[in-house]
């Protein structure tokens, strides 16, 4: 072996043990605790969503069960919009509009979760740490740090509480250490929850359904392609499925194991208003519009702005042989 | 022949007059390249900037690669043609130009936050490259909605994260 190969492997083996140092075992323990509370736990409280000027106050419910459990959102700020998910189907009640849009589950081993089992594979991409204990709506809280070892995914600081591992407080930053997004209870009771509380509200029976009818894709074949042009993104599901109605559209999801970005293709002729090429942010969230071979390209993704329109001018379209 | 393109950018020539070199320069040759060569010698005399003595090779080169359109456009939700043409390379000069102004001051801030030292850092180029701002719409409703259920965070935070998707700020305006 010449002696540049194995100064490499040293190098090589000293960032490895580097990156184990920096995942304490303790740190990984504590995220296996929130997963765990989070599907095992039955739970009712009140939380704060933050980001930029803006505030909203909501209400979470959840009855555990065994095959996952129901859990119903309601925001208690502006019209009282509601969100109920269940084991096969996620259903949105809109007063505005009174619209309820459901998007059916189809597959539940199609979705991306952070399972116990992959928890550890986030050291690549995050160095995860603990932090300091804080008292949050009145739980004493254990604070975790995954500060990303790049510039393409947000940071994010979790509070879990020490008895439950319920998880108590959320903030996502980004890389000069500024909060994009944070959620955090300001009331919360752990503990047996009535089925009554998460009845749909009476209102909606008359209300518009939408459906969101889900098909398996194949976007090369179709002429796409869409690269996981980010280092530790990979590609996790391809599916055809119904936007607003009858708008049928190609999504395509990539995740970092932690973070997941979506890219949805579909043709520019079928829509009623006109594109609005750029970029848009909520919270975390941002999403990059642009517009390939009579196309429109949207990418929603967990990811500093950068990350997502870089996906997104990855795109390209080649007319199939 | 060059006298008359000279004329003609001079705006020197009648409606008569210009059938000549219009249809001259209609067909590649000494007519267009006296066209060319006499546009560069008129920008570096008004010190304009030069793009390049042969551009246009690489413009049309560009084009070609340019993915084919599969479908009519609608009519109805474009501008007309003519527009499409030079508004984009305008428009991105200037946001390339604001996005460089706001960079630039930005940087020093960037630099003073307590953030980990970047592996894998995002080329220059790209940060120039801002896109408009756009206010969330009802349509990214429903891309929301869409995307969040394949969100890994679902497994640590439930579905707390379905606020964004249901935000009021998304959400139609009534008038």
């Amino acid at each position: 072996m010449s002696r540049a190969a194995g100064a490499l492997l040293l190098w090589a083996a000293a960032g490895l043990a580097q990156a184990q140092a920096q995942a304490a075992p303790d740190a990984l323990d504590w995220l296996r605790r929130i997963y765990q509370a989070t599907e095992k736990l039955s739970y009712s409280g009140t939380f704060v969503y933050q980001q930029g000027e803006r505030t909203e106050t909501s209400r979470i419910t959840r009855r555990a069960a065994i095959g996952g459990g129901v859990e119903r959102l309601e925001v208690l700020d502006g019209p009282p919009r509601e969100v109920i998910r269940t084991r096969d189907e996620i259903r949105c009640y809109l007063p505005d509009s009174q619209t309820v849009k459901v998007d059916r589950r189809r597959d539940q081993r199609a979705f991306p979760a952070l399972l116990p089992a992959q928890v550890s594979g986030l050291t690549e991409h995050y160095s995860i740490t603990m932090d300091e204990t804080a008292r949050i709506a009145g739980y004493d809280c254990q604070a975790i740090v995954l500060a990303p070892r790049d510039e393409l995914r947000y940071g994010y600081k979790l509070w879990a509480d020490v008895q439950t591992g319920m998880l108590l407080k959320a903030r996502a930053f980004n890389r000069a250490g500024e909060t994009v997004e944070q959620f955090t209870f300001t009331q919360l009771e752990i503990g047996y929850v009535s089925r009554e509380r998460l009845r749909p509200p009476a209102a909606a029976r008359s209300w518009r359904v939408e459906q969101s009818a889900v098909a398996p894709a194949n976007l090369a074949e179709a002429g796409w392609e869409v690269h996981a042009d980010l280092p530790g993104f990979r590609k996790v599901v391809e599916i055809r499925r119904m936007l607003r109605d009858a708008q049928p559209a190609d999504q395509v999801v990539f995740s970092d194991g932690l973070a997941a970005i979506s890219v949805f293709i579909e043709p520019i002729a079928g829509r009623t208003e006109p594109p609005r090429i750029g970029l848009a942010t909520m919270g975390a969230v941002n999403i990059y519009t642009r517009e390939v071979a009579n196309h429109l390209v949207t990418v929603v993704g967990e990811a500093p702005a950068a990350s997502v329109q870089r996906m997104g001018n990855r795109v390209e379209f080649h007319r199939p042989q | 022949m060059k006298s008359k393109i000279s004329a003609l950018m001079d705006s020197e020539l009648d409606a008569r007059e210009l059938r000549e070199p219009l249809s001259a320069l209609g067909e590649d040759g000494e007519a267009r390249e006296t066209w060319r060569t006499y546009h560069l010698i008129s920008d570096a005399l008004r010190g304009g900037a030069i793009l390049s003595a042969n551009c246009a090779p690489r413009v049309a080169q560009r084009l070609a690669q340019e993915p084919a359109l599969i479908a009519p456009l609608p009519s109805a939700i474009r501008p007309p043609e003519r527009a499409r043409w030079f508004v984009p390379s305008a428009l991105a000069a200037s946001v390339a130009a604001v996005a460089l102004v706001g960079w630039l001051a930005l940087a020093p801030q960037q630099g003073a936050g307590p953030a980990p030292a970047p592996l894998a850092q995002a080329p220059q180029a790209e940060r120039a490259k801002e896109p408009a701002r756009l206010p969330l719409t009802s349509a990214a409703q429903d891309y929301l909605i869409a995307h969040q259920a394949f969100s890994p965070r679902n497994s640590l935070q439930g579905m707390a994260l379905y606020v964004r998707s249901v935000s009021d700020q998304a959400a139609p305006r009534k008038p």
